[in-house]
């Protein structure tokens, strides 16, 4: 990594509450507060340029993240402060290679058309998507996928924090699968370093297991590649994976990121950001609570399509039994907004479009407020707000306890 | 035509008294009227008599007034409000008996109350009547002596069931004796009780002494690695805390105090009766606890380890203060709630978790020592050159195996065993392949229901009960006849068509016995 290259990029941690951590992630010219959630949008999703490149909701998504006049205008920006988007979902609408050419021309953030968006953005390899198949597959092409392609196209799109193509395990791999999938990341760990030793963005370092044994044995097997000392120089972050077969058992989550997180200070990663890949909603607080930083979710979108929406970070009701009165966000305070979601919208993509938007506000300002709790410096805060939420329900109760003991001090 | 309901007052006075179905439910009567009366000492003496028993329990409190004294006699008439008793309901219990007499003297006045007959009048749809008599007041020298004849104790104060132990495990468990209110409130008053049982009863001690604080085992975080039992003494305390909790129509508080331990911890505490009855979550009224809220705990948390009072002075609760009778109420719902959301934080404690684990640890060590001894009887047998002898379908193919490699003859080899099919093996002999059904005892095969279809061969180690081959020779086998015909190494099964089994028994010699004992039927 050049001198250059580590000057651009700064994490501080500012303040802690027990194992919570509040900060700011700096990556060239762009600063974003951690704790924070990435929301999971497409840029492009099979349209062109007169339809903000498409995409159904996601292109409704990007209206928001623009201000665009179809919804009404306005300023969403804090909302995408970070943004999430994976290399794999490029050809999610069966393209040309006409069109995927054009997509990868020009870095996102370059583009006119998105240039109000000013947030970081985090290009994931997609590596879950190509455990499959490892290529792309567009409607009249395929592109045959490695690490020198992916980095190519994150660096085209114009990432801001990048992670190298991984393998991804499952419950179910045999110790075997899981060392040939280390090993495989590891081989593309070395060349993705070699590649992008002259990336001005943040590396991350993909970090895939259950439990400290998995992970350490991750770390031992990728260290055949790469020297663990150049490990910790060249990268700027940990990205913890695969937990997303686990996002349902609260108690393997939980297990996976204190052991994440005593791997990580025995190898002496514990004061680069952690990001976990594909987990958040519900489960926010108490990440947070263990000193997870960043996260990326798409259950904005995902609720919404359901018909789901969000009334709070643990509560969700039906889109025909909502109530935009009693929000106050901006999406429920606009008129116009609020007939989109009463379903007089043009299309279907624009009602579901506009109560995503609503979805991922509440779940924003519930990260703003417990960053805010954190900040304080003190447990009692975070612990009042853990009550308040992920403690009244009842299945999440003994967790939320659980974490409160672990994390912030314990009750006795 | 407006009408006044009636009220049948016998019969009310009758259904309170029976109500009290205990009859150390006047002890605790007794103490939490001498606690309300703001006392410091208070002595209960009981004697067996032969209709019943004599109680006297005398006490150093504020002593009544004509109007207390009314109270004491009548029903639902209580001038308590915010006390223990103040329903009334409570002195009914001494109607039970042949006399009740008070003697009390407060800074107004000194009465004394006697009422005969009570038990035997209400029996008679009559009213008992008492007569009360003052005397000058002597100031200073205040308190209350009830002296009750032949209370109908039934057979509870016997001497062959109570006992000085038995009385102090009540006193702590469901008296004002076992209350947790001192470690709330500082201003907390400790009230000094003794009990006296006569000789006739329990002539093991002179008298019990003891207060109104209920004390728990000492805390001992750290488990005793040197103990085989490592966690049994183990005991956290989880120190008083005051819950606010809202509901529909009002506030109230919970006080939560309790510990969680081991069985020897926990055997330090009174018990009144098995520890699976008194350990759990118990709610509590005047800190006297009433009924347990084990549903409180999680079911994956064995309620045993736990020892939990929750105070709550909105509970209502029945006449005799055995169960709560509110529990439809708002207030009740919200209560049973916070109390689970408390008891679940505990039970995420890492301090738990490290106590189940040590307690799980230990087990698996004990265990382990077990197999170790068992692993040296067995060895000793070994060396002593006793023959393995089999006890399941493996060891008896283990025992095949062996012959095998002893014996000239022909061989049987195990080419495929599946124990839990209903044919358990597949042999060669001769190179032929065979069905084979694999029993310890021939037996066996009978007793699990199974046909003789696909079955060319059993082996067995031995035949077993040579009586029930012949019952089943007698009266048949799944609807077919049998016939057993050991000496040619078989057994004859007719049902649609006619079969021979071979049986190889493996242990012969010990069982020719048997054979002879089926053979000469």
């Amino acid at each position: 990594m050049s001198e250059s290259v580590i000057s651009s990029i700064d994490f501080e941690v500012t303040s802690r509450a027990g194992d919570a951590r509040a900060g700011s992630l700096s990556i060239r010219d762009t600063v974003i507060e951690t704790p924070n959630l990435f929301p999971v949008l497409n840029f492009y999703g099979g349209g062109t340029i007169n339809s903000n490149y498409g995409g159904g909701i996601h292109r409704t998504i990007k209206e928001f993240l623009i201000g665009h006049e179809r919804i009404n205008g306005g300023d969403y920006s804090k909302f995408f402060d970070g943004v999430m988007t994976s290399v794999s979902s490029l050809t999610d609408y069966n393209i040309t290679r006409e069109r995927y050419d054009d997509y990868v021309s020009q870095p996102i953030k370059e583009r006119d058309v998105f240039s109000p968006f000013s947030g970081i953005l985090f290009i994931d390899s997609g590596g879950f998507k190509f455990l499959s198949s490892d290529e792309l597959d567009g409607s009249n092409f395929q592109i045959e996928i490695d690490q020198a392609k992916v980095y190519e196209i994150q660096q085209k799109m114009g990432a801001d924090i990048i992670v190298n193509l991984d393998r991804p395990i499952s419950p179910e791999d045999t110790h075997k699968q899981r060392i040939k999938k280390a090993q495989q990341t590891g081989q593309n760990i070395k060349e993705f370093l070699e590649l992008s030793s002259d990336f001005r963005g943040a590396r991350y370092l993909t970090l895939h297991g259950y439990n400290y044994s998995m992970m350490d044995e991750f770390l031992t097997e990728i260290t055949r590649y790469t020297s663990a000392e150049t490990l910790r120089s060249a990268f700027d972050g940990i990205a913890l994976g695969s937990l997303v077969p686990k996002k349902d058992d609260r108690n393997a989550l939980i297990d996976a990121v204190i052991d994440c997180r005593a791997v990580l200070k025995d190898w002496g990663f514990e004061e680069l950001p952690l990001h976990v890949l594909g987990i958040s909603s519900r489960a926010i607080p108490l990440l947070v609570a263990l000193g997870v930083d960043t996260f990326d979710s798409s259950t904005y979108l995902q609720t919404a399509i359901n018909g789901g929406y969000c009334t709070s970070l643990m509560e969700t009701v039906d889109i025909s039994e909502a109530d935009p009165e009693q929000c106050n966000c901006p999406v429920c305070s606009s008129e116009y907004l609020k007939e989109w979601m009463r379903g007089n919208a043009p299309y279907q993509k624009d009602m579901l479009g506009a109560v995503a938007m609503h979805n991922l506000i509440i779940q924003k300002r519930s990260i703003f407020e417990i960053r805010d709790r954190v900040r304080r410096g003190e447990t009692e805060p975070l612990i009042e707000y853990i009550e308040s939420t992920v403690a009244q329900d009842k299945p999440t109760r003994e967790h939320a306890h659980r974490v409160v003991n672990h994390s912030l001090g314990g009750y006795f | 035509m407006r009408k006044n309901p009636k009220v049948n007052e016998v019969n009310e006075f009758l259904e309170i008294a029976s109500d009290f179905e205990d009859p150390l439910e006047v002890i605790r009567e007794s103490l939490s009227n001498a606690y309300d009366a703001n006392a410091s000492n208070v002595e209960i003496e009981i004697r067996s008599r032969e209709m019943g028993s004599d109680i006297i329990i005398d006490d150093d409190g504020d002593g009544m007034n004509q109007r207390d004294l009314e109270s004491f006699f009548d029903l639902g008439n209580s001038r308590k409000t915010d006390s223990i008793g103040y329903k009334g309901h409570g002195t009914k219990i001494f109607y039970k008996s042949d006399r009740i007499v008070v003697n009390t003297a407060s800074d107004e006045a000194n009465l004394r109350a006697e009422m005969d007959k009570p038990w035997e009048k209400l029996n008679q749809r009559e009213l008992p009547q008492y007569e009360v008599t003052e005397t000058p007041v002597r100031k200073g020298n205040t308190g209350t002596r009830i002296r009750i004849r032949n209370f109908r104790s039934g057979q509870g104060f016997d001497p062959e069931s109570l006992t000085y132990n038995k009385i102090e495990h009540y006193l702590k468990w469901k008296t004002i004796a076992g209350s947790t209110a001192y470690l709330f409130d500082d201003e907390d008053r400790e009230m000094n009780i003794t009990v006296k049982l006569g000789d006739e009863i329990d002539d093991s001690r002179q008298k019990l002494e003891t207060t109104t604080r209920f004390k728990f085992p000492d805390e001992q975080l750290d488990p005793d690695m040197s103990s085989e039992f490592p966690a049994e003494r183990m005991c956290k305390h989880y120190k008083p805390t005051e819950v606010e909790v809202e509901y529909e129509g009002g506030t109230t508080t919970l006080q939560i105090v309790g510990m969680v331990g081991g069985k020897a911890a926990r055997n330090e505490l009174p018990t009144y009766g098995k520890h699976s009855a008194q350990f759990g979550v118990w709610l509590a009224k005047d800190h006297i606890k009433v009924e347990r809220l084990n549903e409180a705990i999680s079911h994956d948390n064995e309620f045993l380890h736990f020892f939990f009072v929750v105070n709550c002075q909105d509970i209502e609760l029945s006449a005799n203060r055995e169960s709560i009778r509110n529990k439809s109420s708002p207030v009740y719902q919200r209560l049973t709630e916070e109390a689970e959301y408390y008891l679940s934080k505990v039970a995420q404690d890492p301090w738990f978790k490290e106590y189940l684990e040590t307690r799980r640890d230990a087990e698996i060590k004990r265990r382990a020592r077990n197999r170790r001894s068992s692993l040296k009887d067995r060895r000793e047998r070994i060396e002593s050159g006793q023959a393995l002898e089999p006890t399941n379908r493996t060891e008896v193919l283990l025992t095949l195996e062996r012959a095998n490699s002893k014996s000239d003859a022909s061989t049987i080899t195990v080419e495929d065993f599946e124990p839990n099919a209903d044919v358990h093996a597949i042999v060669r002999q001769g190179g032929k392949l065979r069905n084979a059904a694999v029993h310890h005892s021939l037996t066996d095969h009978f007793e699990d229901d199974l046909t003789f279809e696909e079955v060319d061969l059993i082996i067995c180690w031995e035949y077993g009960d040579p009586t029930t081959l012949r019952e089943y020779e007698r009266t048949g086998y799944l609807g077919g006849e049998i016939e057993f015909q050991l000496e040619s190494d078989g057994l004859v099964y007719e049902d649609d068509g006619q079969s021979f089994i071979e049986i190889l028994c493996l242990n012969q010699e010990s069982d020719k016995v048997t054979q002879q004992a089926v053979i000469s039927d």
